[in-house]
């Protein structure tokens, strides 16, 4: 490596520091008022240096074969660093975590932020792993930071063990590939599948070996975004992590795992002379998608607990956005980043609400939101904005996410996407059913004994709610500039 | 073509597979002998009795220390390797392992702020 390529890799270093720094100004003794502010501004300060940095880069860059700076994975690091910010805002202003422990949650959080950014911009086997293992062990530390809570212990210790197998399945998976091609890089590994490769000996590597790895791999990344038959973890650590974090759980890692995904099968399976074991992946990724959006959207009918109905209502999203992966085409994932796009500020939305209501009731079930139209009805509005573009109505942001999803299906004219297209729209339908449930519960209904306190809203928090809802309502009339990222940041990936 | 047929060759080894642990339990169950007694039931480990029952907790304290001594541990491993070939490295070699120990020593710092050093 030489000094040239350096600054690709700023953002790393900045954030890595920044994480130092507010590991030891949490050790002053100041009083915890000024300490938590202190915290609060190196964080962001960490952040903005970050995206700085970011912003200056151009063009791309590859180093040691290991990492890739592209459009692609800036566009991850810039989903990464606002979410993180808008998290740590929520977070700060928690009954969950917010006081003394704020520098460990922000320093973990940062690292977490990091391991996004690197995901992303993964080139091989092993930064790919590595980048993954950094996400999931600041997420474990996380889900379990409401030390008093035993639902919060239960959560990351579930969420420890699902982690620590799906990343062994993943890793037996990588050590196939491995074994197969000899080279642990994803470029190589195409090279290599393919008898393209110039190490003596190598030829056409069998297609079943290489279906039985991809699956293997697929595993850990399935787990990452919370697709079935990977996702039982998801509902327990959703409820038990602190509401903040659950916001930025169902958003940050998931959009850096389809990164991730994305990445991968457009290095390992090129749009020209791919291997044959392209074709039987992808037919399994996509009845991975339609089963779970489908199991998504029916468990989430029969949820009491809001933070659970979401966390069925992520799984679903999880298949819809699948729906676009399995395309591998620019269009395809362009409607996939879009789709993370309206995701990012529609969930961390609608989450922001549930820490709001869960902080003042104590509660984060269904009948916490009774009555929520007439005790709170700025909130109760906004909670409706972020439902209805969830469920994907139109003119709302998740309507234009998911008819660009469909969209790309349709083109492709193939029989069997576009039945998996009509299953989405299917599912899409059901997927109302329950949001409308939250809807009638806030709007219809009184609440049964005496009613809640009504949450407070610092205005901190109502300047993040607005620039979470503001985004979730132009974006569904003017989709034009996000649309235009989108497939800028596809395009680097070199798919057709 | 090469397909199906990889597919049949893994699907008879797993039927094999299958077979040969069914065909193990089954056969054990059915000639094992079945002699049940009280001592058989009991818990033991390498093959002596217990002479306590288990109960008590462990102090995380102990857990604590086993960590940071862990920790401490490869961060020598990783000095061992550097000072062999320190000529070699020159300034750049020397920089580089200090950035690394100003990243351990605030750990330690942060360690030793937090408590975790302190048995009592």
């Amino acid at each position: 490596m030489t000094w040239d390529n350096l600054p690709s890799l700023y953002p790393v270093l900045v954030l890595a520091l920044g994480m130092l720094v507010v590991l030891v100004a949490g050790l002053t003794r100041a009083g915890q008022r000024r300490e938590t502010r202190l915290i609060l501004f190196i964080g962001m300060a960490t952040l903005a240096l970050a995206g700085v940095a970011g912003a200056g880069l151009s063009g791309a860059t590859e180093i040691s074969g290991l990492f890739r700076s592209d459009a692609f994975s800036r566009f991850v690091l810039f989903f990464g660093l606002i979410s993180t910010a808008l998290t740590l805002v929520l977070a700060n202003n928690s009954r969950e975590v917010a006081g003394r422990r704020m520098a460990e949650f922000t320093a973990i959080i940062l690292a977490l932020c990091t391991g996004l950014f690197l995901m992303s911009a993964a080139k091989d086997l092993l930064m790919a792993y590595l980048a993954m293992e950094l996400v999931s062990l600041s997420s474990y530390i996380l889900t379990g930071f409401r030390r008093a809570d035993r639902l919060s212990h239960e959560a990351a210790l579930k969420y420890v063990i699902y982690g620590g197998v799906a990343s062994g399945v993943m890793v037996f998976g990588m050590s196939l590939l491995y074994g197969l091609t000899g080279t642990t890089s994803f470029s190589g590994i195409s090279k290599a599948l393919t008898g393209a490769s110039t190490v003596a000996g190598a030829g056409q590597v069998g297609e079943l070996a290489v279906v039985v790895a991809g699956v293997f791999v697929f595993a850990g990344f399935c787990f990452k975004i919370a697709a079935v038959p990977f996702h039982q973890w998801c509902p327990d650590v959703y409820q038990g992590a602190p509401t903040p974090f659950t916001g930025f759980l169902s958003v940050a890692p998931k959009a850096a795992g389809f990164a991730l995904i994305l990445r991968f099968l457009a290095d390992i399976f090129p749009a020209t002379g791919a291997h044959e074991a392209k074709w039987p992946l992808v037919t399994l990724l996509g009845i991975i998608s339609a089963v779970t959006m489908t199991l998504g959207n029916f468990t989430a009918l029969h949820q009491l607990n809001v933070k659970r109905l979401l966390a069925y209502s992520s799984i679903a999203h999880a298949g819809y956005m699948l729906m676009g992966v399995i395309v591998l085409d620019t269009d395809g994932s362009a409607a996939v980043i879009l789709y993370l796009i309206v995701y990012l500020f529609m969930n961390l939305g609608a989450f922001a609400i549930i820490q709001l209501v869960s902080d003042s009731s104590g509660s984060s079930d269904l009948p916490a939101f009774t009555g929520l139209g007439t005790r709170a009805p700025l909130l109760a509005v906004f909670m409706g904005v972020f439902l209805f573009s969830l469920a994907g109505l139109p003119p709302l942001a998740g309507f234009i996410g998911k008819f660009y999803l469909f969209a790309a299906l349709l083109k492709s004219n193939q029989f069997w996407f576009i039945i998996l297209a009509v299953i989405g729209i299917l599912n899409s339908v059901v997927a109302l059913f329950y949001y409308v449930r939250i809807l009638r519960e806030m709007f219809l209904r009184a609440p049964a004994g005496e009613a809640p306190a009504a949450p407070a809203v610092p205005a901190v928090v109502m300047a993040v709610l607005a620039l979470l809802v503001v985004p979730t309502l132009i974006f569904g009339v003017y989709w034009e500039p996000i649309r235009s990222l989108a497939v800028y940041a596809a395009s680097a990936l070199n798919l057709m | 073509m090469s397909f199906s047929n990889d597919i049949l060759t893994l699907m008879l080894f797993l039927a094999a597979c299958a077979g040969l642990v069914g065909f193990m339990l089954a056969f054990s169950a059915i000639l094992g002998p079945k002699k049940q007694s009280a001592i058989k039931d009991e818990p033991f480990e390498c093959g002596i009795a217990n002479v306590t029952p288990y109960s008590g907790n462990f102090s995380v304290k102990f857990y604590l220390i086993a960590l940071l001594f862990l920790l401490f541990d490869i961060e020598i491993a990783f000095l061992f390797p550097w000072a062999t070939i320190f000529k070699s490295l020159g300034l750049f070699g020397f920089i580089e392992m200090f950035v690394f120990l100003a990243v351990v020593v605030s750990g330690l710092v942060y360690a030793w702020k937090k408590g975790a050093l302190e048995w009592d």
